[in-house]
């Protein structure tokens, strides 16, 4: 019955992350879009994940013009890499990313554009807890980055942003602060970054929240009560009850959500992609969107909905070439953010036996691509019991050893045994522990039920028991074979995690999502 | 009943044939047959040919125009089979055009549109105070190049102007927004107008000149970060209220925005005393595109309506009626800078990008 809910939302939203349901975590059950089959009259749309708030808008499109759009949500980074290796091409009629500044950097990504024309705006903004903003003094329409970075600094001020690396907010955010930070007068360099990154590195000590979508975030920062502040799009932050949204007055960089076509599509889908863009540029349209969603209109005759203030703020300038935006990204990863712990809670029962098993040692490995430097891995396999617990460390003078290290544990997995899934997290728990300056998480994959150990309500009260540090630890259980949705759901929703579905995309494509909240 | 039937057939024809049928209903009613030709055009042209009327004034001619839009210099590398005409913002990627598919003789330049910046009020107020524009009616005023050039090779920041401390949005680099001059008309004029006067007044021709005036145009879009890669963009996020404050657009973009009865207060238009029309010019590829070439020149309604979009008419003294506080009816003053031969301009965009 539930799970008929559920299925009857993905289709009537067509987006996948859309669908928040009580039991899969704190902010719904999330699987890796997977695109249906060409249709005349629906448009296959790679999109940012924040415009899952644009559902009824697109209904009405619909009934305008007789196309349905169907959003598929993708980080900026992925889905330009996707567009310019080709994978997209006859998967996906068009694009719809916050900006297209970063698929300008690539060549490859940009020849694959027809055209593209921006929908609406909403600049990055920081959501303040209104206590905080009174507690520090602060004049919203006064506050700049500096008076931000000085309220962290002198611990006043802690708060949660996505992962650049996957979210498209988060890495309009990074930008924004690495530019205002550097001092730069025009478009970052390689220079700027390199000189702003002690400065950098004490505004990252006050981040104490991270995830791989918008949704999660503001869920997540509900739950804790801690944490003082969101960096987000002004759209985002403008949902969340209780902020005060300041765009800080030294700069922003402005999201323009171009609808974008593409050259691999058949002048046919241009054509739907044109009439869905000019319906969505009508008055009519254009006054639903600021109004529903807190965006900017493009058109003159629309004023912003009421909320959002008109004052002017600069424009910090995108970087200009691949170089620089790639080296941000990658010393945010390595450098400047907290680095994260997180143990793999690896069921390998008996039932694991052949290409279950052979699957989880494939997506693992292909992980160890993707681990950060300074990243504490521990691997937790499992079966009637904890098997083994083997801890690595990406060290950043010689990151190949721990690596290789995982890699050689991951080969060794066997499967044999029951299922002891709570049994294991406490373990993982217990192993954690607390007091460490880091991102901490449960990774749980479990093909089947819990068999032996403790049962769900031993686990309840475990965690009821555990210091208030420790429970903000999520798990992220991962569904895969005959996994009990609703025992994993229980197990992400009580722990603030979030559900991941490897039962339709791949156990690649979920363990690799879950490295945006880790 | 004929509705019903009307929308069954659309529906069986090819997708494109069901928005014309929707945008021109009433032509539609009175049964006339149109022939469909397809294109593709400039971004700043699309909403001139999604106008109801301009549908309309087509239709009434037998014609149905679909559009689709691409930077002028990318049209280059798209495949243009089954097209009936491409219409590039100016005369040097039509050109071009023309010689990659083989068509002769003279290209139809129905009409043109001067390169303007468009401005912020705080900003326009700025730069007239130290000698770098002037203002000549509330929202209209002529920007200085020779200065503004010397401005950009001083890495001048807004603070280091009179009178930017009070607007906290006037800080970093003076500088103005343009498109990507590798592949977007606006931006590849803008460099053929800066490089005009940072050349002394001659036109960039040979290695000489390039090596002279390149320094500086990297300098100008370096500044700029990433650019967007189409004018219809860079204006939306003008008209947004995003985006940096002086923006390189075509004037047709900001006297469509005027036509259709909007009066933006914080928008002051600035003609660079030096600047560069683009010429709209057809490549025709297809007979019917020769015949919409034709019509769009002549047509009178076809001409009244390039008005209303803010097009000026080859041959003709445009009034941008009621719009006299952000428009110049007549273009005196300003200075048209030749354009270089294609060649030059893309080694041009080359060095001013790499």
């Amino acid at each position: 019955m539930r799970r008929r809910a559920v299925a009857g939302c993905l289709v009537a939203l067509g987006l996948l992350t859309a669908c928040t349901t009580q039991d899969d975590g704190i902010s719904g059950l999330s699987t890796l879009g997977v695109p249906g089959p060409a249709e005349p009259g629906t448009l296959r749309v790679l999109s940012s994940s924040e415009l899952g708030d644009m559902a009824p808008v697109l209904a009405q499109v619909e009934k305008d013009t007789g196309v349905k759009v169907k959003l598929n949500p993708i980080g900026t980074l992925d889905a330009v890499r996707m567009l310019a290796e080709g994978k997209t091409d006859g998967r996906y009629d068009a694009l719809w990313l916050s900006s297209n500044d970063y698929l300008r950097l690539r060549p490859d990504a940009a020849r694959k554009v027809v055209s593209e024309t921006p929908v609406m705006s909403s600049p990055v903004a920081i959501g303040v807890r209104s206590a905080t903003v009174r507690a520090l003094g602060w004049k919203p329409a006064d506050v700049t980055w500096s008076q931000v970075e000085q309220a962290v600094q002198d611990g006043k001020l802690t708060y949660g942003m996505t992962d650049p690396a996957r979210s498209n907010s988060g890495f309009s955010t990074l930008v924004s602060v690495a530019s205002a930070l550097s001092g730069a007068q025009s478009a970052l360099t390689d220079a700027d970054v390199t000189k702003a990154t002690p400065r950098l590195k004490k505004f990252f000590k006050g981040q104490k929240l991270t995830s791989g979508s918008s949704g999660w975030l503001a869920a997540a920062y509900d739950r804790r009560g801690d944490v003082d502040a969101l960096l987000n799009y002004e759209s985002v932050l403008m949902g969340i009850p209780g902020l005060t949204v300041i765009r800080p007055h030294d700069g922003v960089i402005t999201a323009d959500y171009p609808l974008t076509s593409l050259r691999s599509t058949s002048a046919r889908t241009r054509e739907d992609v044109r009439r869905v863009t000019e319906d969505l540029r009508t008055a009519k349209i254009q006054r639903e969107i600021t109004a529903r969603t807190h965006r900017r209109p493009v058109v003159a005759s629309v004023p912003p909905a009421s909320g959002l203030d008109t004052t002017r703020r600069r424009e910090l300038p995108f970087p200009g070439t691949r170089s620089v935006a790639d080296g941000l990204l990658d010393s945010y990863e390595n450098e400047l953010r907290r680095p994260s712990r997180t143990v793999y809670v690896l069921d390998t029962s008996g039932s694991m036996e052949g290409d279950r098993l052979a699957r989880l040692k494939t997506a693992l490995t292909g992980l160890t691509g993707d681990f950060r430097e300074r990243e504490e891995v521990t691997l937790m396999p499992f079966g009637s019991q904890v098997k083994s617990v083997r801890t690595h460390v990406v060290e950043p003078a010689d990151p190949r050893t721990g690596l290789t290290a995982i890699r050689a544990d991951t080969a060794a997995l066997s499967a044999d045994g029951d299922t002891a899934i709570y049994t294991s997290l406490e373990k993982a728990y217990g192993h954690l522990g607390t007091g460490r300056d880091a991102f901490t998480s449960i990774v749980l994959m479990t093909d089947g039920e819990n068999t032996a150990g403790a049962g769900a309500r031993d686990f309840e009260a475990f965690y009821a028991r555990l210091g208030r540090e420790a429970r903000d630890t999520p798990v992220f259980p991962i569904l895969f074979g005959d996994s009990d949705r609703s025992e994993l759901a229980h197990i992400a929703d009580l722990t603030g995690g979030r559900l991941f579905d490897a039962r339709q995309g791949s156990l690649d494509g979920a363990f690799e999502e879950i490295r945006g909240y880790q | 009943m004929r509705r019903i039937v009307g929308i069954v057939l659309a529906v069986l024809l090819v997708g494109g044939v069901v928005a014309a049928v929707v945008a021109g209903r009433e032509a539609d009613d009175k049964g006339t047959a149109t022939k469909t030709v397809l294109g593709v055009i400039g971004s700043e042209k699309a909403e001139f040919f999604e106008d109801p009327d301009v549908v309309k004034a087509l239709a009434a001619k037998g014609y149905t125009v679909k559009a689709e839009t691409s930077g002028s210099w990318a049209m280059e590398g798209l495949d243009l089979d089954g097209y009936d005409f491409a219409f590039p913002s100016s005369q040097a990627p039509a050109t071009e055009l023309a010689a990659k598919h083989g068509v002769r003789g003279t290209l139809p330049r129905p009409f043109y549109s001067p390169l303007v910046v468009v401005a912020q009020k705080n900003a326009a107020e700025v730069l007239a105070r130290n000698g770098l524009a002037t203002l000549d009616a509330e929202h209209r005023g002529t920007l200085r190049m020779a200065a503004y050039v010397d401005a950009a090779r001083a890495d001048r920041t807004w603070q280091q102007l009179k009178g930017a401390g009070k607007y906290g949005e006037l800080t970093g680099t003076l500088y103005l927004s343009s498109t990507d001059p590798e592949t977007s008309n606006s931006g590849a004029l803008y460099l053929a107008a800066a490089s005009y006067v940072a050349n002394g007044g001659k036109v960039v021709a040979g290695a000489a000149d390039i090596a002279r005036t390149a320094p500086l145009l990297h300098k100008l879009v370096s500044v700029q970060g990433a650019q967007q890669s189409s004018t219809d963009a860079a204006f939306r996020d003008f008209v947004s209220g995003a985006g940096n404050p002086l923006v390189l657009v075509y004037e047709s973009q900001v006297a469509a925005l005027l036509e259709a009865g909007q009066r933006p207060d914080d928008l002051v238009v600035l003609y660079p005393d030096t600047t560069v029309d683009s010429d709209h010019t057809v490549v025709p590829l297809t007979e019917n595109g020769q015949v919409l070439a034709g019509l769009l020149a002549t047509d009178p309604r076809l001409r009244e309506l390039e008005v209303r979009h803010g097009f000026r008419p080859q041959g003709r003294t445009t009034e941008f009626a009621s719009a006299t506080t952000y428009l110049k009816q007549e273009l005196t003053g300003v200075r048209q800078a030749p354009v270089p031969t294609s060649a030059v301009l893309h080694e041009l965009a080359r060095r001013a990008r790499g």
